[in-house]
């Protein structure tokens, strides 16, 4: 077996990424945006404590999974989907698949991944890439991630695709069975952006949305509590940066993305005032962007002590007070 | 966030940034990673001081290589029970070097799995090529 003909693309996003790509192979045509648009993919959630976090930390994309079910809903594309609860069964139906030309994607534990840099990798099992072929005992894996397609040795996607803990992938595997030739997207993008409002402005959750980015902003002053040391806490509060910039977001915490799909949802929905705010996101994800890299700044130097953590929640909270006002105007504007 | 502002020359790590093009659209560029350009060495450092700080507390026998690979590798307890089927009640004990050191094959095998080491490197404390590589690495 050899690869599948497939087009690789770099995305901003393993799952919006991999979403887009598998619907760009079956005929159609759909920018990254708009998937993650569509599927209300801009989310904040913060968790304090969680069983499967070694230290506070946070979340700005809705739940892993659901820009393919969301998609699936609002476009109307047939996902065929598989998970596992036999290795063998998981092994065999992924090579049974790629020996009928079907790309497939599949969910791994990221740091199994070989091709990925020893500073990137860490235990995530929400990771998603595109299988396209297979050369002996290895895989040749589309990961939106990278400039073009990778080598993975079968024990190492095994090892991903079978890990357990939370959200454990169970050798999860999908591709897009049924995609129509058009889509009508205004409805869609309708939908997806009154959801995603929903998400920021009204779930009754304190950890969550704009209330999340509040207490974010409150709690991130007690951090140094639960460092082990110093260089703890610098690693900690300079993987804000990561969070916000490098773990594929396409910059400021997914918020470029958003205003990139507000821009080019304006044109289709024709409503002038969603390009208005699209712009408006843009300057709310360059203050993000100074999140990052203050935190950057002040981890590298060691700079950690109450009065910068303090500066660093004051600049938390503004983003809340601005994302609420933001996402308050999205609301109405399509009314 | 302007094109021209994006750029980071980070061949390394490369990603996708959605900027403001010039003529006003938006949409993404492809650039390198501003945190690995300009703070991998003090990745690499905290990672090699995390390792002396673990090894001397294995070699004062306060903590076993299954708690230093738990720490190095940032998993909770919790998920490394779910991960690697073993109670977290016989991982707390497995954490102290007394019972590790008893510790029959398979269970090692599962440990090492999860880490993605070898056995050796288990029993060694050696978390691999990662530190050795991070000279060669360094963009």
């Amino acid at each position: 077996m050899t690869s599948i003909p497939f087009s690789h693309k770099m995305g901003a996003h393993c799952e919006s990424g991999t979403v887009t790509s598998l619907l760009n192979h079956a005929g159609l045509t759909i920018s990254e945006p708009m998937v993650f648009g569509i599927a209300s993919g801009i989310f904040f959630g913060y968790f304090h404590k969680h069983k499967s976090f070694t230290f506070p930390t946070f979340i700005v994309r809705n739940r892993p999974g659901d820009i393919r079910k969301n998609i699936r809903k609002r476009l109307g594309v047939e996902f065929q989907t598989y998970s596992f609860k036999r290795e063998q069964d998981g092994i065999a139906k992924l090579d049974e698949l790629l020996t009928r030309g079907i790309p497939v994607a599949s969910q791994v534990d990221f740091y199994y991944m070989d091709y990925v840099p020893s500073w990137e990798r860490a235990h995530v099992n929400v990771h998603f890439m595109v299988v396209i072929g297979k050369e002996g005992a290895e895989y040749i894996i589309s990961d939106s991630y990278f400039p073009k397609p990778e080598r993975l040795n079968e024990e190492s996607l095994r090892r991903g695709r079978f890990a357990g803990g939370n959200m454990s992938p169970k050798g999860f595997l999908f591709f897009p069975q049924d995609v129509p030739n058009e889509v009508d997207l205004k409805k869609p993008i309708l939908k997806g952006i009154q959801k995603a409002c929903f998400n920021m402005l009204k779930i009754p959750v304190p950890f969550v949305g704009i209330k999340g980015i509040r207490l974010f902003a409150k709690r991130v002053v007690d951090w140094p509590k639960f460092a082990r040391d110093t260089e703890h806490l610098s690693h900690e509060v300079m993987k804000i940066n990561i969070l916000l910039e490098d773990q594929g977001t396409g910059g400021a915490g997914f918020r470029f993305m958003y205003a990139t799909f507000l821009q080019q949802a304006a044109e289709i929905v024709n409503k002038p005032g969603l390009k208005d705010l699209s712009s408006e996101l843009m300057i709310i994800g360059d203050g993000w962007r100074e999140i990052s890299l203050f935190a950057a700044r002040i981890g590298k130097n060691r700079d950690l002590g109450p009065e910068k953590m303090k500066e660093l929640s004051e600049m938390i909270m503004e983003r809340a007070q601005v994302e609420e006002e933001f996402f308050k105007k999205l609301k109405q504007s399509i009314k | 966030m302007k094109e021209k502002e994006g750029f980071v020359d980070c061949p390394e790590q490369q990603m996708i940034l959605y900027v403001e093009k010039e003529d006003g659209h938006y949409g993404p560029m492809q650039t390198g990673s501003y945190i690995t350009k300009n703070y991998i060495d003090d990745y690499f450092t905290k990672r090699n001081n995390l390792v002396i700080s673990l090894r001397e507390q294995i070699n004062r026998r306060e903590i076993s290589p299954v708690k230093f690979f738990m720490i190095f590798e940032d998993l909770t307890i919790n998920e490394l029970s779910a991960r690697t089927h073993i109670p977290l009640r016989k991982i707390k004990k497995h954490m102290l070097p007394g019972h590790f050191e008893q510790l029959p094959e398979d269970i090692l095998n599962r440990y090492a799995a999860v880490f993605n080491v070898t056995i050796e490197q288990l029993l060694k404390a050696d978390p691999g090529t990662e530190l050795q590589n991070a000279e060669a690495t360094k963009p």
